[in-house]
């Protein structure tokens, strides 16, 4: 009887939990995440073989730069090695497919405790080190793992790449038969991703607005301060890292198998770093939505614009993105998801100070 | 035998060969209100950090409530119940008033003791009412005065609700009305039967507050009295103005 007591009120307590907590959605993220869908459907328009891919990989690297922005910009722990979650996560995937043949949707959740792990191990010797010291400590680690990868060429297969153990690509999620079209795959694989992308940057964002993320937002104001507050830092700033590296290697095994259909080494390239840090400087560091925002801005420029509207030759067209977004840097400092965000609540009515007040009254006081 | 709340014995650090702490020894009994005064850089605030964990002295020990807690990280010793404010305001800019204190209770400590609350919101806001930054509740704390940031330091180390707490120059930078408030709430907290040691320049509002006063030059304890004692002691006149006959004059 006390266990089925026990259970009732677990159950209770979860569903409590999860009525007042996870289900009410922030409803700055619906609102964007709408108007991007929106925002995406005159694309598909135009020519959806061309621009479902990328909008797919546009959605991954969102996961991506979504995690960069909990690691530094609300606990303020300087990265550059994010390519190693993503790559680790690939490798993940790949391996264990192709030597197991596990199917996806047991082999991306291994692959992400994988990437857990993994962040938790590098995670203990780099959160000694501060500021730039950090960054660079985190960034030689994809570096220095390609070098691993090459050595052990029999496993991993060096520069190729583990290879789907069948000729053609890994199977998607769903089931895939014949009369499925290459143009049903991407429709699905362009709203799995955005599901789990939507489903990622709600956790994150959660977690950052709850009572730990108050926390990594202290450690980013004062480390010493937050010390006398008797926090244990260093135990904060390794949860932080490792939520990081869960979602991280999430988009990396995503990527492989969604889009690549095989991990190489070009999954820990430092572009792989880098593009989730100017995705989060363009859409505004810290607010969590702003990184979606930022690559959709970046895969639009790089993929679209600059591919079928105005077709440039590679390197011109790195040169000119490179320019817009300096010039989107210096016109919206903050973000530019920040700043639209708040001209929105600018345009709400001004309400008296005794008006909050009084909504923020709790019950029974 | 009453064991006091806080002993620390021939507690000594060097900086190279700077001698900052010197073979000090002091105690703090439990509901005193314990002053440390000196001339600047006299090691007030190398005490300070030698007590709360920030720096590891290189001899001598530090009790408190009869365990030892020398070279402890100083999140540790918060949690016991040892918890400073600092000279220099350290508030979390980013957050709002009311998030800097909730990240005091979401320390180990803070999460025992408002376990019955269920609410730490309210427990947080009661904290703010006490030192009257209410009104600025959920305004980012990097909007606050220099004023409102030193009494929401000590808010914050209230949150923990200290056994003894370390005040580093609790009036620094404060106009003459906001150093008024400072003492007042200073007297509250003390009546409610906190235990404190206050390091502190303005001698005039210093000395109303406390019973027991200690004087440190050069990392020594030169003398230990009350407040009359101290304002009568040759060696402490010294220290403050300089020997000689000209001394007095010189102030005038």
């Amino acid at each position: 009887m006390m266990i089925i007591e026990t259970c009732k009120k677990y159950l209770r307590k979860t569903y409590t939990e999860f009525a007042t907590h996870v289900y009410d959605i922030p409803q700055r993220m619906l609102a964007l995440l709408i108007l991007i869908i929106f925002l995406t459907l005159p694309y598909g328009g135009i020519d959806l073989l061309k621009t479902l891919p990328w909008l797919t990989t546009a959605n991954i690297m969102a996961i991506l730069a979504v995690s960069w922005d909990l690691l530094v910009g609300r606990t303020g722990q300087m990265s550059l090695g994010q390519a190693l979650f993503y790559g680790s996560g690939a490798y993940g995937t790949a391996l264990l497919f192709t030597y197991l043949g596990w199917p996806l949707w047991a082999s991306i959740p291994l692959s992400i405790l994988f990437g857990t792990g993994l962040a938790l191990i590098i995670g203990v010797p780099c959160l000694r080190m501060k500021g730039p010291y950090l960054a660079l400590l985190t960034m030689a680690f994809p570096l220095s793992i390609t070098g691993f990868l090459y050595y052990f060429r029999d496993i991993f297969y060096g520069e190729t790449g583990i290879p789907p153990p069948r000729a053609g690509r890994l199977p998607s999620l769903f089931p895939y038969p014949g009369r499925f079209s290459l143009f049903d795959k991407l429709i699905a694989d362009y709203f799995l991703s955005f599901a789990l992308m939507f489903i990622s940057a709600i956790i994150i964002y959660k977690v950052a607005t709850s009572k730990t993320g108050i926390v990594f937002v202290s450690i980013l104001d004062d480390e010493l301060g937050a010390k006398a507050c008797g926090i244990n830092v260093t135990k904060y700033k390794l949860m932080s890292f490792v939520i990081s590296g869960i979602f991280g290697s999430l988009s990396g095994s995503l990527y492989a198998s969604l889009q690549k259909s095989l991990a190489n080494p070009p999954f820990f390239d430092l572009l792989n770093s880098v593009i989730p840090i100017v995705a989060t400087i363009l859409g505004g560091i810290g607010t969590i939505y702003g990184p979606i925002v930022g690559t959709y801005i970046y895969y639009t420029l790089d993929k679209y614009i600059f591919h079928y509207v105005i077709p440039l030759d590679k390197n011109m067209r790195l040169l000119i993105y490179i320019v817009v977004v300096v010039i989107f840097i210096i016109k919206w400092p903050r973000g530019i998801a920040r700043a639209i965000v708040e001209k929105l609540e600018d345009l709400q009515e001004p309400r008296e100070i005794e008006e909050i007040k009084k909504e923020n009254v709790r019950p029974g006081e | 035998m009453i064991m006091p709340l806080l002993e620390v014995e021939n507690l000594t650090k060097h900086f190279g060969g700077l001698i900052a702490v010197n073979n000090v020894c002091l105690q703090v009994e439990e509901g005193e209100i314990v002053g440390i005064i000196g001339p600047n850089g006299a090691g007030k605030t190398t005490l300070f950090n030698l007590i709360t964990g920030y720096l590891k002295p290189d001899s001598g020990r530090i009790i408190f409530k009869g365990e030892d807690i020398t070279g402890l990280p100083p999140n540790k010793i918060a949690n016991k119940g040892l918890v400073r404010t600092f000279q220099i305001v350290r508030p979390f800019r980013h957050l709002p008033t009311i998030a800097n204190i909730l990240v005091a209770l979401q320390s180990n400590r803070g999460r025992k003791r408002i376990e019955w609350i269920k609410t730490p919101e309210r427990k947080a806001m009661e904290m703010l009412e006490d030192v009257g930054l209410s009104e600025m509740m959920m305004e980012p704390a990097e909007n606050l005065s220099h004023g409102d940031l030193k009494r929401l330091e000590i808010a914050r180390a209230m949150a923990l609700e200290p056994e003894l707490i370390l005040l580093d120059e609790p009036f620094g930078g404060l106009n003459p009305i906001e150093t008024e408030y400072m003492v007042k709430s200073i007297q509250r907290m003390h009546l409610d039967g906190h235990t404190m040691v206050i390091v502190e320049h303005k001698l005039r509002a210093l000395m109303k507050l406390v019973e027991r006063v200690i004087v440190i030059h050069y990392g020594e304890i030169i003398a230990e009295g009350t407040p009359e004692e101290i304002g009568k002691n040759k060696k402490v006149i010294e220290v403050y103005l300089g020997k000689g006959e000209g001394g007095l004059d010189a102030r005038s």
